[in-house]
């Protein structure tokens, strides 16, 4: 046991050792301009997060890729969320970050204000993204200039297991228009008609999507446009009290229950077992879910709110992002690879919503016609809160990356009575704070 | 002990050497630098080296990205006044002062057991020992994450009964004390090592003894426990160096978060934390040198009190 615990701590050693001496080097180099692609044999990396189905789509794109590009080889690197950002820092740490990642909004500022992506304004000559639309691109530029290209985007919803309501004969209320109460009720109704066996929603959690819209819908945000954090503590108070209510109530299950579940993959998440009946999810990972569980039926519906909510809460959240490493010797390569992904539409059919809302028109009119009920479904929700989203907020700024870490530690502390939801959100604001002024 | 008796008469007197003698040494020397050369290697490319990096790093603000900066003592001043470092050094103190002697409890009083002439021994202490080989592994702390939760084997077996469980890894009061179980339940080194040790007693001091009328008790302790003392040393002084530095299990328990509410927050883990998860590396690097003084603070005091009870027979 020694024996591995300490060749552990070696190799963390020689990995910060390792780092030491290519920090000097590789980061941040000065990029070529407009890079010229090589007749010869190129072999560039590409690395992604995902489920099963996602990495088979990808893998199928890189055929496809390769065949239009037979001097190219593309190595595929995948994992899970979990793990996949650790092993990201340690490899661009080495100089060795993939030519090509799927990036997310918490960790792209991070790594562009640090120097470590592409600026792909350097190889606009091989990646052409004038199909997304200059708002699209915004979201993908930091200090404006673009470092990474938006896949496409998702609102956030509420999925709801329509068969655990009917197994149980538990009428669902008008979701169109319906308020926290409304919310609370049903799913306590639920619970109890149940006898405990199932509980009626999954709360939050550490997802700081869900807390963004959260703000939202209470005239707050998260960040400033100064990549600041700017939510009221007794916003954030109000979040966590509107979990703890719901587990008073019994709407949703104990926090020890919800603490084992924290970090699983989706397939084994409660809403897939059935073991509860809503939640707050992306839009996008919709048909996922539905995929996962093939004995329920699932429905998508708006957020609740209460009865003098402004309407534009929900916004368009950038599901994810191509980026390219700032030390990849193949520029010209990677901004192909992802060229190729933004813009050929068989790469749009092969992902279908799986990356979001597709953000190139030509993806989205592709797909349609190879969509099953549950990409309708969330397609067509999608476009009936296309009239209710507002404007999309500042990506999370340097430094503030761990958000979800920090929101899932305070979180617990609130759930166990250890703090009060008011003590857990200044004390939470406060280690942020802190650590976004340290990155900055 | 009886090592360093062995070295002793294994190394020739020096001088006096023929030409020839002289010749075959400084053979020998070459072919052992030769054989030493990969070990060699790795001591200094992979710890001594990075060792003396993570020492520099130690002393900078360093995210991984960006080239370290200097900072003189900010990494150190940090850590007077950082609350989650306090806490997990109660946690990680916690840990060792219960399950160190718990382990080596249990490992002694089976390695007692199975001396007494069990039918079957190698395979008891194959058996026995598996625990040790598994334990460190990811699979074992899945498994462990699965066994003590909500509906885990613990709770199906106190349900037999019509007690009902909890969701043993996901409380915080409960969460340490599953980490703790598994630390004890890898007991099979430890007691591999005793029964090594105890077939070192010589048994002409058991038949003195007896014929002397002493009890079974008073032979446990005036003659296996002050002769087996070495052995005990040598496993407590091992038994807290390993588990100050347990990782493995707290990351997959708590999903790398060192939770529910921190209550699993081991050191390394959370100097994993902050290197990986908040790209503090310099801070992480002092946090790894605060951990090696810690631990050698704890290894010398070891040592200062085993005059006090251990015994050398020589």
């Amino acid at each position: 046991m020694t024996h591995r615990v300490r060749s552990g701590a070696r190799a963390g050693l020689a990995a910060a050792a390792a780092g030491l001496l290519l920090a000097g080097c590789g980061v941040g180099a000065d990029p070529v301009q407009n890079p010229e692609l090589s007749d010869g044999e190129v072999t560039i990396t590409f690395n992604w997060w995902g489920a099963d189905a996602r990495t088979q789509q990808t893998l199928d794109a890189i055929d496809l890729f390769e065949q239009e590009h037979p001097n190219i080889h593309v190595e595929p690197q995948y994992s899970d969320w979990n793990g996949y950002w650790d092993r990201m820092a340690t490899t661009t740490a080495a100089g060795d970050m993939p030519d090509v990642s799927q990036f997310d909004q918490l960790y792209l500022a991070s790594y562009a204000d640090r120097g470590a992506l592409l600026d792909l304004s350097t190889v606009a000559n091989i990646l052409d993204t004038s199909a997304l639309g200059d708002k699209m691109l915004d979201a993908g530029r930091v200090d404006g200039d673009l470092y990474a290209v938006p896949t496409g985007g998702t609102t956030n919803g509420v999925i709801v297991n329509t068969t655990l309501f009917e197994q149980y004969g538990v009428p669902l209320p008008d979701t169109s228009h319906w308020t926290w109460e409304d919310m609370e009720r049903a799913a306590t109704r639920l619970t109890e008609a149940s006898g405990g066996e199932v509980h009626g929603i999954s709360p939050f959690g550490s997802d700081s999507f869900s807390l963004t819209v959260w703000a939202r819908q209470h005239g707050g945000r998260l960040f400033d446009e100064e990549g600041k954090l700017a939510i009221d503590p007794d916003l954030l108070a109000g979040y966590w009290q509107r979990e703890l209510d719901f587990i008073d109530s019994g709407a949703a299950p104990s926090a020890a229950q919800l603490t084992e579940k924290v970090g699983l993959p989706l397939d084994q998440s409660d809403l897939v077992t059935g073991k509860t009946a809503m939640s707050f999810i992306p839009a996008g990972q919709f048909s996922a879910y539905q995929a996962a569980a093939p004995d329920y039926d699932f429905a998508l519906v708006n957020w609740p709110a209460d009865s003098d909510t402004e309407p534009g809460f929900q916004y368009l959240k950038p599901s994810m992002y191509w980026a390219a490493a700032s030390t990849s010797r193949h520029p010209a390569e990677a901004a192909l690879l992802i060229d190729f992904l933004t813009n050929d539409t068989r790469v749009g059919e092969l992902f279908g919503l799986d990356r979001g809302e597709p953000g190139n028109p030509a993806f989205r009119r592709a797909i349609e016609p190879t969509l099953d009920d549950s990409g309708r479904e969330a397609l067509a929700f999608t476009e009936a809160m296309s009239d209710e989203v507002g404007e999309t907020p500042p990506i999370t700024p340097a430094g503030a990356s761990a958000i979800e870490t920090v929101l899932a530690r305070y979180n617990q502390e609130v759930l166990f009575g250890e703090s009060s939801p008011r003590e857990a959100a200044e004390a939470f604001l406060n280690e942020l704070g802190d650590s976004i002024n340290a990155a900055g | 002990m009886s090592a360093l008796g062995e070295f002793r008469t294994l190394r020739r007197p020096a001088g006096r050497l023929s030409a020839a003698e002289k010749r075959e040494q400084t053979r020998d020397t070459k072919a052992a630098a030769v054989f030493l050369t990969p070990w060699l290697l790795g001591l200094f490319g992979i710890t001594i080296g990075p060792m003396i990096a993570s020492l520099y790093l130690a002393f900078t603000d360093y995210n991984l990205l960006q080239d370290p900066k200097f900072t003189g003592l900010d990494n150190i001043r940090r850590m007077f006044t950082d609350d989650r470092l306090a806490h997990s050094l109660q946690v990680t103190f916690t840990y060792v002062i219960v399950s160190v002697p718990l382990q080596l409890a249990l490992a002694l009083a089976l390695a007692l057991l199975l001396d007494r002439g069990v039918r079957g021994l190698s395979l008891y202490r194959s058996v026995l020992y598996l625990p040790s080989l598994l334990g460190a592994s990811v699979a074992i702390a899945v498994l462990w994450r699965l066994v003590f939760g909500a509906e885990g084997l613990v709770n199906a077996f106190l349900s037999l009964f019509g007690v009902e469980g909890r969701g043993w890894v996901s409380e915080p009061d409960t969460a340490l004390g599953t980490l703790i179980i598994l630390h004890v339940w890898t007991f099979g080194a430890p007691m591999v090592i005793f029964l090594a040790g105890l077939r070192q007693i010589p048994r002409e001091l058991y038949e003195a003894a007896s014929t002397e009328g002493a009890s079974r008790i008073r032979q446990l302790f005036s003659i296996t426990l002050p002769l087996l003392s070495p052995i005990i040393f040598f496993n407590l002084v091992l038994g807290i160096i390993g588990s100050f530095q347990s990782f493995t299990q707290a990351y997959i328990v708590s999903g790398g978060t060192g939770g529910p509410s921190d209550s699993t927050l081991f050191f390394s883990l959370y100097l994993y934390q902050e290197g990986f998860t908040s790209f503090r590396m310099g801070y992480a690097s002092a946090l790894a040198w605060l951990l090696l003084i810690i631990i050698g603070a704890f290894t010398a005091l070891n040592f200062w009190a085993s005059r006090f009870w251990v015994f050398y027979n020589d």
